[in-house]
């Protein structure tokens, strides 16, 4: 593999380019998933090749070759400087300098997920599937995954660092559907389950067969329960909605790509400038929020990223005031401030983007009931449904699969088809209490879209319940 | 290797049956901002997946390394996943033979476009945008799939495409257009960079609405977008059986305005034309509505075996990554009407919205057929039958079945608009889709002005 890199490095600055760096990586894959007690999907996949990335004359150029070959990596490195040279535009792209750096990573875990069984994965899930039936129920899904990744970075500048990164996860669903009505519960999270950086002992620890059982008792008990109402109203989330609320309405809007415009093609830009920064009030002096590529366990640790640039903890909100931005050398160089550090690239045939990495809602005090405990009316609200954010990461409406109103304190009936929806700096504004760190939790996905072509990114959010006050729940017309 | 004989090889690697889908792309796409191209991506890949199957058991493994011992390795991954399988009494087994349709969809002067070309067709929308910020791609490609069995399948497909996207923009201002064909000798970048200019220009000033239902005019982009998400649920047999699908008890009714028809057409030479699907089944075309009434769902062999009704695969096994949503439509046609222009359209709403497109959509509850998103790069206000000022980003909260229960018309000409989002595998694919005028359009928030 060092060879490759090497040869592809050789060959573009040989081409001209005044930098260049060079990945393979390897991935592996493995994923059961069961519907109603049969086994849909069984699958093993690997991916491996080479990708080149250039600087020429102050243009980025980018290819890859899936052939683990010296003609592969010098075919993708004159490629990629060709097509930086025929680039249209006025290049002047600088990279913030970092000291080279070398080393080797792999992720801690106890047991190789890997190394267990694909009969023990099925029987795990059939019997969580078993696990969901009940009255209603119309859909039973289990699921778990594994993944392992190995690269190896060498830039022109001399870095050359190895990363072996293993994660798994899993999660279930059940839809429970009469009379017209159709809800969804899952569990731990939606969309796929949670994945977590670690062995196996971290799908152990989900318990899903035992938490099945709950699942479809709400699944189906929603079919009786009210829709919730409108209203402007006190809101709970739960820490799984509080962990996607992160992502979508502070982890994309801090990416400093899309403040700069990059992503206005697709993912969006930001309402964020980058003179923002020490001094936006984003939301309440509760709101503490840090980017960890550090963090035990998250989707989004490594020791270096896809530039070579080492980890590293920073915050981004400070007692609700913009501190930080996620960046990439390029980015960072551009505002002055900042090392990179959040570049990460989906798989060896696509470019490196600014990308979240673990970014955490700091905990406050107390628990959910403590929360609830200040609230005379209201609701509260777990696990996603559906999500929806502007191209500025402002105005957002979220869904849950299930909420119950709150009265004096205390939890009362469960209602159905909640919403709610707000203005980004407005709604974090509104929070007035965070949950202690024992209820703190990491939640891993997935689906983390961005870019053209489209890649899809692993992160994790820690956090807790959170309360937010004068929140429009429900649709406002 | 090309697709037909990577699949050749890899269902020759495997003993007993067994079934290989190869995907081969060769792309190049030129991304830019701020008029630079910053993200030019080159992608060169071949993944085949073998499906093998023994008895009732099948297991699935996937690859890119294609030589000899690559492939070895994979059909013994494959055997030892179907070996680790449960038996499943509800396998249809593999697709039997069938003649696929004669379709276009491959273009050889689109095929041979390289860097160079994608740079300089980039550069001519770049150009085009005038004193306005370009932001967006131009991009090419040529896909090969491949499908062999031991049941004597031996298809392949070449397929080229080309898109042009722009979204021109500043600090006040941003419009938007694209355009997406097989040829791209059909796709002028420089013309697609000129409308979004052209729209961004007008965008300046905009001001906010309040919440409520208004009439609206839907640009093929925001029609074509909305009606892709609903299809998930509810144009899928699988959404119709887990009942999830707006279709659920609905077929043979009335659920549209009757101006409405929409069909999967992948025969259409308007469209990304595609002969066959993930199992090897000819792709056929498949009435969904009718006159706005409820026709039919896509089927593959599954979903065709668990409905147990008699009812066969119409051609829309989607790839084995992507079964758990059951068969897609990927080639959604929503028939035209009788106008010819969008100011028509206009007309008919009298006073209302104009939405040029929309962004990030999400599902509410499918079976209500309900979607939430913002609009996005050109949204104006209609007053008195004419597009006025322009409006801030709205948030909408919107049921298509209400949204096409009263339909003023549609624009005569149909414009195919590019679905795909290029992640994994390239595999193109989009919406036939005319302007639409609607009687209601319910508007839930305000967002942020246009712009970047």
């Amino acid at each position: 593999m060092r060879d490759l890199c090497a040869a592809a490095i050789d060959a573009a600055t040989g081409a001209g380019a005044e930098y260049a760096d060079a990945r393979v990586v390897l991935k592996r894959t493995q994923l059961v998933a069961t519907k109603n007690g049969r086994v849909e999907r069984l699958g093993d996949s690997e991916s491996e090749g080479i990708g080149v990335r250039v600087l020429v004359a102050g243009a980025w150029g980018f290819a890859c070759d899936r052939r683990l070959s010296a003609d592969g990596a010098r075919d993708a490195a004159l490629r990629a400087c060709a097509f930086a040279r025929a680039a249209p535009g006025n290049h002047s792209r600088a990279l913030t300098p970092i000291n080279p750096q070398t080393g080797s990573h792999r992720s801690a875990f106890e047991q190789d997920p890997f190394e267990v069984p694909l009969g023990d994965k099925v029987e795990l899930c059939l019997r969580a599937d078993e696990a969901l039936a009940g009255p209603d129920v119309v859909v039973r899904q289990t699921m778990v995954r594994a993944q392992r990744e190995h690269k190896l970075l060498l830039t022109s500048e001399g870095t050359e660092v190895e990363q072996e990164l293993v994660e798994c996860g899993g999660g279930v669903d059940c839809a429970a559907a009469r009379d017209g009505v159709f809800q969804l519960r899952s569990y731990p999270s939606a969309h796929v389950g949670s994945s977590c950086q670690s062995g196996w002992e971290y799908v152990v620890g989900l318990d899903l067969v035992g938490e099945a059982p709950r699942v479809t008792e709400q699944a189906a008990a929603l079919l009786q329960a009210d829709p919730c109402p409108s209203a402007i109203t006190t809101v709970v989330l739960d820490a799984d909605q509080v962990a996607l609320q992160v992502h979508e309405s502070v982890g994309h809007p801090t990416e400093l790509d899309r403040v700069y415009g990059t992503e206005a093609s697709y993912a969006g830009t930001s309402f964020l400038k980058p003179h923002d920064l020490g001094s936006l009030r984003y939301g309440s002096e509760l709101m503490n929020i840090t980017a960890d590529a550090t963090t035990r366990g998250g989707l989004g640790s490594f020791a270096f990223d896809d530039e070579g640039v080492p980890a590293a903890r920073t915050a981004v909100v400070e007692d609700g005031r913009l501190t930080g931005f996620l960046t990439s050398r390029e980015t960072a160089a551009r505002l002055g401030s900042g090392n990179g550090g959040s570049m990460r690239a989906d798989g060896w045939n696509r470019m490196p983007l600014v990308r979240m990495t673990n970014l955490h809602l700091e905990p406050g005090e107390g628990t959910l009931d403590d929360l609830l405990g200040d609230v005379d009316d209201g609701v509260y609200m777990e696990t996603n449904r559906s999500w929806s954010i502007d191209d500025k990461r402002l105005n957002f409406q979220f869904g849950t699969q299930v909420s119950w109103e709150i009265k004096g304190g205390k939890l009362g009936k469960m209602l159905r088809d909640a919403t709610y929806t707000g203005i980004t700096p407005v709604f974090w504004g509104s929070l007035d209490a965070v949950a202690g760190r024992e209820s703190w939790r990491l939640y891993g996905l997935t689906n983390c879209g961005k870019g053209q072509p489209g890649q899809s990114a692993h992160v994790s959010h820690g956090a807790a319940p959170a309360r937010f006050r004068n929140v429009q729940i429900g649709v406002k017309t | 290797m090309n697709a037909r004989e990577v699949a050749h090889a890899a269902l020759a690697a495997a003993e007993g049956e067994a079934e290989a889908v190869a995907h081969v792309e060769r792309s190049g796409l030129a991304r830019f901002a701020s008029s630079e191209v910053h993200q030019p991506t080159l992608i060169d890949n071949a993944v085949v997946t073998l499906r093998v199957v023994r008895g009732s058991r099948t297991g699935v493994a996937t690859t890119n390394k294609v030589d000899g011992d690559g492939l070895a390795e994979l059909a013994r991954r494959a055997a030892d996943t179907a070996e680790t399988a449960p038996a499943d009494e509800t396998f249809p087994g593999l697709a039997l033979p069938a003649e696929p349709p004669q379709v276009g969809g491959a273009d050889e002067e689109t095929a041979g476009l390289g860097p160079d070309d994608q740079a300089r067709l980039a550069a001519a929308a770049i150009d085009a945008a005038g004193d306005v910020p370009a932001f967006g791609f131009f991009t090419s490609g040529v896909t090969e799939l491949a499908v062999a069995s031991s049941t004597g399948i031996l298809v392949g497909q070449e397929m080229t495409d080309a898109t042009a996207l722009v979204v021109a923009a500043d600090e006040e201002r941003s419009g938007y257009a694209e355009q997406t064909a097989w040829r791209a000798g059909n796709v002028d970048p420089a013309s697609v960079a000129r409308e979004a200019a052209a729209k961004a220009e007008r965008t300046a000033g905009s001001a906010e609405i309040e919440p409520g239902a208004y009439g609206a005019v839907l640009e093929p982009y925001a029609l074509a977008e909305l009606i892709e998400y609903f299809a998930h649920d509810s144009f899928g047999a699988l959404g119709l059986l887990e009942e999830r699908s707006y279709l659920s008890g609905r077929l043979g009714e009335q659920i549209f305005d009757e101006k409405i028809s929409i069909a999967d057409d992948s025969l259409d030479p308007r469209g990304l034309p595609k002969s066959f699907d993930f199992e090897g089944t000819p792709k056929q075309r498949v009435a969904l509505v009718e006159d706005g009434i409820a026709r039919g769902v896509v089927w593959d062999r599954t979903t065709a075996a668990q409905a147990g009704n008699g009812v066969q695969s119409t051609g829309h096994a989607p790839p084995l990554e992507s079964r758990d949503w059951g068969p897609l439509p990927y080639a959604l046609s929503i028939a035209a009407g009788e106008a010819e222009s969008v100011d028509e359209l206009a007309g008919l709403v009298g006073d209302g919205i104009y939405i040029t497109r929309l962004h990030y959509l999400g599902v509410v509850h499918a079976r209500q057929g309900l979607i939430t998103g913002m609009t996005r790069d050109g949204t104006f206000r209609i007053r008195d039958g004419e597009i006025a000022e322009p409006l801030v980003n709205l948030r909408f909260t919107v049921a298509v079945p209400e949204l096409l229960g009263e339909v003023h018309g549609l624009t005569r000409s149909v414009a195919l608009v590019n679905s795909q989002n290029f992640y994994g595998e390239r595999y193109p694919y989009g919406v036939l889709a005319p302007a639409l005028a609607s009687a209601r359009f319910r508007i839930t928030g305000v967002g942020s002005k246009p712009g970047i």
